[in-house]
């Protein structure tokens, strides 16, 4: 739900389905378009350039997740598994067959996908604890089984494959540093964007979202549930293969430690942090999860490395020492929080702020 | 107020003058102290930071004082990635010291591009090739040429030796062998096809391969799978938590498999952890273990008491001594490109491959160095340990080009 300024009325439907209804809408989007594509890669320097990257990973890993987790309600623990599917798709197809990157990523995408539905199957007989337990299967059958012992063998490279300079590039376009891969990045999850919100507010997604909520009274409305369910696991994996085989851009590597156990876990933590149900929650939780680590690895090294610091505090150094975790306990800390103090995400306190604005100043 | 603004200031002051940049040479340490490595990680990096220090206290690269920048990873690649453009970008270091064989071959190709001298703690026989990973070094016997000579140490001096074979033996039996390591991680798996060439050579009849997870607590239906199959030899390729669980199942399964293990799964913490069922059991050394006498055992004392008082001497591990190592050897590599005017990515990879018979580890019980542009394999010496009344120890040290001197040049990068 959204609130117009007063007098601002709509004439025709396309007024009312648009996305960006004023002129100060409009106006934030064009800033914001200038910060992402002008002012941010230009002057943020590349660590920073880096860790958006990582930002944009995260983004376009977690989508797929909310898909089916926010708007399908289909609890996946076996993510990781499709980004690997579509990773090692791509660069196989690039290296092997010598196909085009953005063909391979496409290709890789669709290769998620598929793969995605034949763990989706299940779901049309399971659901609850027992889905959790097919999408887990899927996550160590395909990296830990199918991909290190088979997948990684091909051609003889040994576990990590090395994609050479000069392999990656859409046309003309090189893909050659960090800033070009921002650029993809950033291109992708505009593009993931637009293509999840639209899916969400068509029939499509009407119905996922009737599934998520009662399957079974979707099912007596005319809903084919396993019909929809296994296109939300195509998409959610789609979009998974994309998001690994971007991320070979990222790295010009690949193996099947980027993709483990782990990972599935923390692209649920995203959008747990972020906002079940929420294409804002994907955003925001992987802004979360990957600068808060971050800062936290700075300010640990601040407080533990400064003179002055240790002078004033000399138990800082046992950070180093006994208290390894810290860093660790405090992130998981800030889960907790959140899951205690806002357990509708980030998303939902982003929507009170707006809204506070937009009615100020009766905001009440 | 004005006091607190005082104070304010003389804090922002203080602050701002002791980042200030001097002479100095930065370096960045990528450790894994809280993920699935950190049973060897967490006391690798106490080595690093000591001997850091232990080398800004003799006067740091040529009276160039050393700043450290050391970060935890959490044994997680996307972290390793970002760690690594900060020490890059933003750090802007000269060399890492890096960790982990996945994060290191995944970061090969950009530390290649960004020119980027990297000492990992991974030895990985893939990162020894220049051809194709000009700025990678390892501090240690790579994986593969260890993996080589311990299976050889054991074909030669237990399998034809000990009595526990020896009716085996004369029947003619072919040894048979397994494999137990973390399919899905590339330092574990990295010296497989190595170790199974070798395997093949000896003449051994080789089982199929044990998925054990690097944080694995229970290892039995493997055990039992290597048993069915009559394994006479285990190799145990992850570190030593999972390694100790694995030969605890062993011994309580009655195995009766003698059990092999790569450097990171062999140290002080092994018998501690599986205790009688560690008796025996072989392994790689890197270098001196902690408890071992070794030249520069003082000096690792005497900084690891200043520095790191909290940790007790007893719980120290032969980690310690290999960031000792890590740090000397990047020290020297450092102080001669300074010499040569060139303290930079390239400078730091021309003076590590000036590096002939260097001595400088054998004060930590390394070994002499010798690293070429055409080869990045630290020595062709594997130092074998095996744990005696609960005790590691060194055995043996088995020179492998020496041993097959036709074979060792066409096995770099293997």
């Amino acid at each position: 739900m959204s609130f117009r300024p007063c007098g601002n009325y709509h004439q025709y439907y396309r007024q009312d389905h648009a996305w960006w209804q004023t002129k100060f809408v409009w106006g934030k989007m064009i800033l914001l378009g200038i910060f992402v594509f002008y002012l941010f890669p230009n002057f943020a320097g590349m660590y920073l350039i880096s860790i958006a990257n990582v930002v944009g990973y995260t983004i376009l890993s977690a989508m797929g997740v909310q898909l089916l987790i926010g708007y399908c309600g289909q609890v996946t623990l076996g993510h990781a598994a499709f980004l690997a599917m579509g990773a090692y798709s791509c660069v196989l197809l690039m290296l092997q067959l010598h196909i085009p990157y953005p063909i391979a990523m496409i290709i890789g995408g669709i290769v998620g996908g598929l793969w995605s539905i034949l763990f989706g199957l299940p779901s049309a007989r399971v659901k609850g604890f027992y889905l959790i337990m097919t999408t887990m299967a899927a996550q160590f059958l395909t990296v830990e089984f199918f991909i290190t012992q088979y997948v990684s063998q091909i051609g003889g490279r040994g576990v990590a494959f090395s994609i050479p300079p000069g392999t990656v590039k859409i046309g003309p376009w090189m893909i050659k540093n960090d800033r070009d891969v921002y650029y993809l990045m950033a291109i992708l999850v505009i593009l993931f964007t637009f293509i999840m919100a639209n899916l969400i507010r068509s029939k499509i997604g009407r119905a996922w979202i009737a599934i998520r909520d009662n399957d079974i009274a979707a099912e007596t409305m005319g809903v084919n549930i396993v019909l929809y369910k296994l296109l939300a696991f195509f998409v959610a994996g789609f979009f998974g293969g994309m998001a690994g085989a971007f991320w070979v851009t990222s790295l010009a590597a690949v193996s099947p430690e980027h993709f483990h156990f782990g990972w599935s876990l923390w692209l649920v933590g995203v959008i747990l942090i972020g906002g079940v149900g929420s294409i804002h929650g994907v955003i925001f939780g992987s802004l979360f999860m990957t600068l808060i680590p971050e800062g936290l690895k700075f300010l640990i090294f601040v407080l533990t490395q400064n003179p002055i610091f240790v002078n004033l505090m000399p138990f800082l150094p046992l950070l180093l020492e006994k208290f390894l975790f810290v860093k660790e306990a405090a992130f998981g800390l800030a889960i907790v929080l959140f899951l205690i103090y806002e357990p509708n995400g980030l998303s939902y306190r982003w929507w009170q702020i707006k809204n506070y604005f937009n009615l100020w100043p009766f905001s009440y | 107020m004005r006091m607190r603004m005082m104070v304010l200031v003389c804090f922002v002051l203080c602050f701002i003058s002791s980042w200030a940049i001097g002479q100095e040479v930065r370096l960045g340490a990528l450790q894994d102290t809280t993920g699935a490595t950190s049973d060897v990680g967490k006391d690798e990096a106490l080595g690093v930071r000591e001997a850091t220090q232990y080398f800004n206290d003799a006067g740091g690269i040529n009276g160039k004082r050393i700043r450290l920048f050391q970060y935890d990873y959490g044994y997680r690649v996307p972290e390793a990635i970002t760690t690594y453009k900060r020490f890059r970008d933003y750090d802007k270091v000269v060399m890492v010291l890096g960790w982990g064989t996945g994060d290191t071959e995944a970061l090969s190709p950009t530390i290649n591009a960004d020119k980027m001298p990297y000492l990992s703690s991974s030895f990985s026989g893939h990162l020894c090739d220049p051809k194709k990973t000009p700025y990678n070094f390892v501090y240690g016997t790579d994986y593969s040429t260890n993996a080589r000579g311990a299976i050889q140490y054991w074909f030669d001096e237990v399998w034809k030796k000990e009595p526990k074979w020896k009716e085996l033996r004369e029947k003619g039996v072919k040894p048979k062998f397994i494999c137990f390591m973390d399919t899905a991680s590339p330092y574990a798996t990295a010296p497989i096809k190595a170790i199974k060439e070798q395997a093949t050579i000896l003449g051994f009849e080789i089982g199929p391969d044990q998925h054990v997870g690097l944080t694995a607590l229970d290892t039995k239906s493997q055990v039992l799978t290597a048993k069915g199959f009559g394994a006479n030899l285990v190799w145990h390729g992850n570190t030593t938590m999972s390694v100790s669980a694995a030969i605890k199942d062993g011994h309580v399964l009655a195995l009766g498999a003698d059990h092999i293990i790569n450097n990171w799964g062999f140290d002080e913490n092994l018998p501690k952890l599986a205790g009688p069922a560690a008796e025996g059991a072989m392994g790689l050394l890197g270098c001196a273990l902690f408890i071992d006498e070794y030249p520069a055992k003082n000096r690792v004392l005497e900084y690891a008491k200043k520095l790191n008082p909290g940790i007790p001497l007893e719980n120290r591990l032969i980690r310690t001594v290999q960031g000792w190592v890590k740090v000397a050897m990047a020290v020297e590599a450092m102080k001669r490109a300074d010499k040569a005017g060139k303290l930079n990515g390239p400078g730091i990879k021309d003076a590590f491959e000036t590096f002939k018979d260097w001595p400088g580890l054998k004060e930590y019980g390394g070994q002499l160095v010798t690293l070429t542009p055409t080869d990045h394999r630290y020595s062709s010496i594997v130092r074998v340990g095996r744990v005696v009344k609960g005790r590691p120890q060194t055995v043996m040290e088995i020179d492998m080009r020496a041993k097959y001197p036709d074979k060792w040049a066409g096995w770099l990068g293997y």
